[in-house]
C-alpha cells in the first residue's frame, strides 16, 4: 500500500480515492462477468435460452439453473470473503442478463428480424437474490450451497412462468395441436435450427405426467448444489492474491 | 496511484472488449445459404428435387406463395452422410424474411420431423407468408440429423411493401385471436423490468456506501463481522421473502390469467405418404461417365432398353438441381430460375424414338456454365467420386418416365 501512501494527503483525498476505485472495479467487474458469463451461457444454456419453443418443462427447467448457477458462485466467493458484499450473484446475474438483452435486440431482432417475443432471455434473478441474501445471513458456503442452491433451481421456473405462460396457450393449426410457442418456432424460420435439434420434453421422467416441472426443478436444484460448490471454489481461488508475486498474503 | 489507475483503466478497457465480442458473438445465421459450398456428392447423391414450382416471383408483404415440387430420396445414398430417418423439411431463406405458415409432405402438414425412406419419392409443398421486403433467394431444404441440411435449388423472389405492415394473427383454443408477431411483448417486457428493478435496488444498498479498499481493509483486519450490520440483515431478509412472495403472487395469478396452457409439442412422424411414379418401362445402364474439365461437359455412355410399348426419347438430365434439357424433347414451362436451366444443355448422339423392345448405346452429353458456376465439377475431388442423377423420358403422348443413375465419374483434364 506504499503508493496510495504516496498520493493521498488528506483523508478526505483518501476517501475520494477509494471510491474512484470502487467504481472503476466495480466496471470492470461488470464487464468482465458479463463477457464471461455470457460466453459460457451461450454455450452451455445456447438455445434453451434463445427460444421460446425451447423453453419446456424438463430440459429448459433442468439445464438453465445448473449452467447458470456458475459465475454467480464464483463472484459471490469472491465479494463476500474479501468484502463481505453480498451482491455476487445478483450482480453475475444482472451482468449476464444485460448483455443477453443486447444481443437478443441487437441480433436476433434488429439484425435478423426474429420477433423479440421468441427470443428474449430466461428470468434468473429472483433465484441470484435469494441466494445473495442466504449468504449474507449465513455466512456460511455450505449453507448457501444447500438452500441457496436449491432455491436457485426451485424459483426458476415459477420465475419465469409469468413471461411464457401467455406462449403455452394451445391452437389448433391445420389439424394439429401446438402452443403458440411451437408455432413461433415453426412459423419463424431457422434454417440451422431444424426441428429435430430442439431439446424439449425429452427423458425419463414420464411417469410423473404433468407435475414433470416441480420433479425437473428440484433435479435442478440438487445438481445445482454441487455445481455451487465447485464454481465457489473456482472463485476462491480466483481471488487469491498470490498472483501478485510481492503482495502475497 | 497513477500506474494503478493505468493499469484498471487497462484492464475495464480489455474487459469491454470482451463484452463487445460476447454480444457479437451469435446472431442467427443470417444470409449464407453456402448451397455451392455444400459438397457436390452431398448435392448429387442425397435429396434430388424435382418438379420444383415457386408460384410467384413478386410478393407483397402479407400475401402468400408457395413452393412445391418432389424429391427423391435417392436409393445410393452415400456412406459419409446418415440416413434420413429424422428430416425435417425446412426452407432456405436468410432468417424469418417469410413465416412458414405451413410444409407439407404428401398432404400431410410437417411441423415435425419425419423418417424418410430411401428410393421413395414424395410430394412437399411450403407454404411461406412475405415478412420482410427485399430480394430474397428462396430454396427448398431438408435437414437430416446427422446429415446437416440439404439445400435444394433456390430462386429470386421479391418482397414488396413495408416489413411494419406485416400481422401474423392466430386463432387460440381459448377463442382469442392474437397478433403472434408482437402478442405477449409487453408482458416480456413488463416482467423483466420488475425484476430487473429489484435487482437494481439491492445493488444500491450495497454499492452506495465505500466498498472495496474500507471492506477490505476491515475483513483483512478481523472485523469483517462489523460490515453487516442487523438493518442489512432485516433489508436482505426484506428481499428475499419479498422475491418469493412476488414469485408465487405472480405464478398464481398467470395460472388463473391464463388456465388453459399446454406443454411444448415434439415428436417424430412416421409413415410419410410416398409418391408413386409411373412405372418405368425404360432401363439405362451408364457404360462410362467422363468429365471434360476444359468443355464443362458430362459425357456418358448409356445403353438403354425400352421394355415398354410406346417409343420414349431421353428429354432432360437433372441432377443437384441443375436440368440439362433437349429441346426437341422437352422444353421448360415453370419458369425455373435461369442459373439452374441448360435450355439446350443436353445433346444425345442418336435421340430418335426408342422403338419398344430396341436397346441402344448413345453418347449423353450434358454441358453447361451451371457445373463450374455450382461446382459441380468439384465431384472429381470428392473422397467418393461418383455421380448420381435423375434421366427424364418421354413417349409422344408426353408421358414421362424417370430413371435414376448412379455410376462412377473419370475425370479427363485434356
Ligand atoms: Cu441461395
Amino acid at each position: 500500500m506504499s503508493a496510495s501512501q504516496s498520493a493521498v494527503r488528506s483523508r478526505a483525498e483518501a476517501v475520494q480515492v477509494s471510491r474512484t476505485f470502487d467504481w472503476m472495479i466495480l466496471f470492470t467487474l461488470f464487464t468482465a462477468v458479463l463477457g464471461g458469463y455470457h460466453i459460457h451461457y451461450m454455450l452451455t444454456g445456447g438455445d434453451w435460452d434463445f427460444w421460446t419453443d425451447w423453453k419446456d418443462r424438463r430440459l429448459w427447467v433442468t439445464v438453465a439453473p445448473i449452467v447458470s448457477i456458475t459465475f454467480p458462485a464464483a463472484v459471490q466467493a469472491c465479494l463476500w470473503w474479501r468484502y463481505r458484499l453480498p451482491i455476487g450473484a445478483t450482480i453475475s446475474v444482472v451482468a449476464l442478463m444485460i448483455g443477453e438483452w443486447i444481443n437478443r435486440y441487437m441480433n436476433f431482432w434488429g439484425w435478423t428480424y426474429f420477433p423479440v417475443n421468441i427470443c428474449f432471455p430466461s428470468n434468473l434473478l429472483p433465484g441470484a437474490i435469494v441466494l445473495d441474501v442466504i449468504l449474507m445471513l449465513g455466512n456460511s458456503m455450505t449453507l448457501t450451497a444447500v438452500v441457496g442452491g436449491l432455491a436457485y433451481g426451485l424459483l426458476f421456473y415459477p420465475g419465469n412462468w409469468p413471461v411464457i405462460a401467455p406462449l403455452h396457450v394451445p391452437v389448433e393449426y391445420n389439424g394439429m395441436m401446438m402452443t403458440l410457442a411451437d408455432l413461433q418456432g415453426y412459423h419463424y424460420v431457422r434454417t440451422g435450427t431444424p426441428e429435430y435439434i430442439r431439446m424439449v420434453e425429452k427423458g425419463t421422467l414420464r411417469t410423473f405426467g404433468k407435475d414433470v416441472a416441480p420433479v425437473s426443478a428440484f433435479f435442478s436444484g440438487f445438481v445445482s448444489i454441487i455445481i455451487y460448490f465447485l464454481w465457489h471454489f473456482f472463485g476462491r481461488w480466483f481471488a487469491k492474491t498470490d498472483f501478485i508475486a510481492d503482495d502475497a498474503s | 496511484m497513477k500506474i494503478i489507475k493505468d493499469k484498471v483503466a487497462k484492464l475495464s478497457f480489455v474487459a469491454l472488449l470482451i463484452t463487445m465480442t460476447a454480444a457479437m458473438f451469435y446472431a442467427p445465421t443470417a444470409s449464407a445459404h453456402g448451397e455451392k459450398s455444400q459438397a457436390a456428392f452431398m448435392r448429387m447423391r442425397t435429396i434430388h428435387w424435382f418438379d420444383l414450382n415457386w408460384s410467384k416471383e413478386e410478393v407483397p408483404v402479407n400475401d402468400t406463395m408457395t413452393i412445391s415440387g418432389k424429391f427423391l430420396v435417392f436409393a445410393g445414398w452415400p456412406e459419409t452422410v446418415d440416413k434420413p430417418e429424422v428430416s425435417f423439411l425446412n426452407v432456405g431463406i436468410p432468417g424469418p424474411v417469410f413465416i412458414r405458415a405451413g410444409s407439407w409432405i404428401g398432404g400431410q402438414l410437417v411441423p415435425r420431423s419425419v423418417s424418410l425412406e430411401l428410393g421413395e419419392v414424395y410430394e412437399f409443398k411450403v407454404l411461406l407468408k412475405a415478412r420482410r421486403p427485399g430480394d430474397w433467394h428462396v430454396h427448398s431444404m431438408m435437414n437430416v440429423q446427422g446429415g446437416g441440411p440439404i439445400i435444394g435449388p433456390g430462386k429470386w423472389v421479391t418482397i414488396t411493401g413495408s416489413m411494419s405492415e406485416f400481422v401474423n394473427p392466430v386463432t387460440t383454443l381459448t377463442g382469442q385471436t392474437i397478433n403472434l408477431e408482437t402478442y405477449a411483448l409487453d408482458n416480456v417486457y413488463f416482467w423483466h423490468a420488475v425484476w430487473f428493478a429489484i435487482a437494481f435496488a439491492w445493488l444500491l444498498f450495497w454499492i452506495k456506501r465505500p466498498l472495496f479498499v474500507p471492506r477490505h481493509i476491515a475483513v483483512s483486519t478481523g472485523k469483517a463481522d462489523t460490515l453487516i450490520s442487523a438493518g442489512d440483515k432485516k433489508v436482505g431478509m426484506l428481499f428475499a421473502v419479498g422475491t418469493m412472495v412476488i414469485v408465487a403472487a405472480s405464478m398464481g395469478a398467470t395460472n388463473e390469467k391464463y388456465p388453459v396452457t399446454t406443454p411444448l409439442q415434439a415428436g417424430l412422424l412416421r409413415g410419410m405418404k410416398t409418391y408413386q411414379m409411373p412405372e418405368s418401362t425404360v432401363s439405362v445402364k451408364v457404360d462410362d461417365a467422363t468429365y471434360r474439365v476444359p468443355g464443362r461437359a458430362m459425357q456418358m455412355t448409356l445403353t438403354i432398353t425400352n421394355n415398354g410399348d410406346s417409343p420414349v426419347r431421353l428429354g432432360e438430365f437433372n441432377t443437384a438441381g441443375v436440368r440439362f434439357l433437349d429441346p426437341a424433347v422437352h422444353e421448360d414451362e415453370t419458369s425455373y430460375p435461369d442459373d439452374l436451366l441448360a435450355e439446350e444443355g443436353l445433346t444425345v448422339s442418336d435421340n430418335s424414338p426408342l422403338a419398344p423392345g430396341e436397346t441402344r448405346t448413345v453418347e449423353v452429353t450434358a454441358s453447361d456454365a451451371a457445373w463450374e458456376v455450382y461446382r459441380l465439377a468439384d465431384l472429381i475431388y470428392d473422397p467418393d467420386s461418383r455421380f448420381a442423377g435423375l434421366l427424364f423420358f418421354w413417349d409422344e403422348s408426353g408421358t414421362r418416365q424417370m430413371v435414376t443413375v448412379d455410376a462412377p465419374l473419370i475425370p479427363s483434364f485434356i
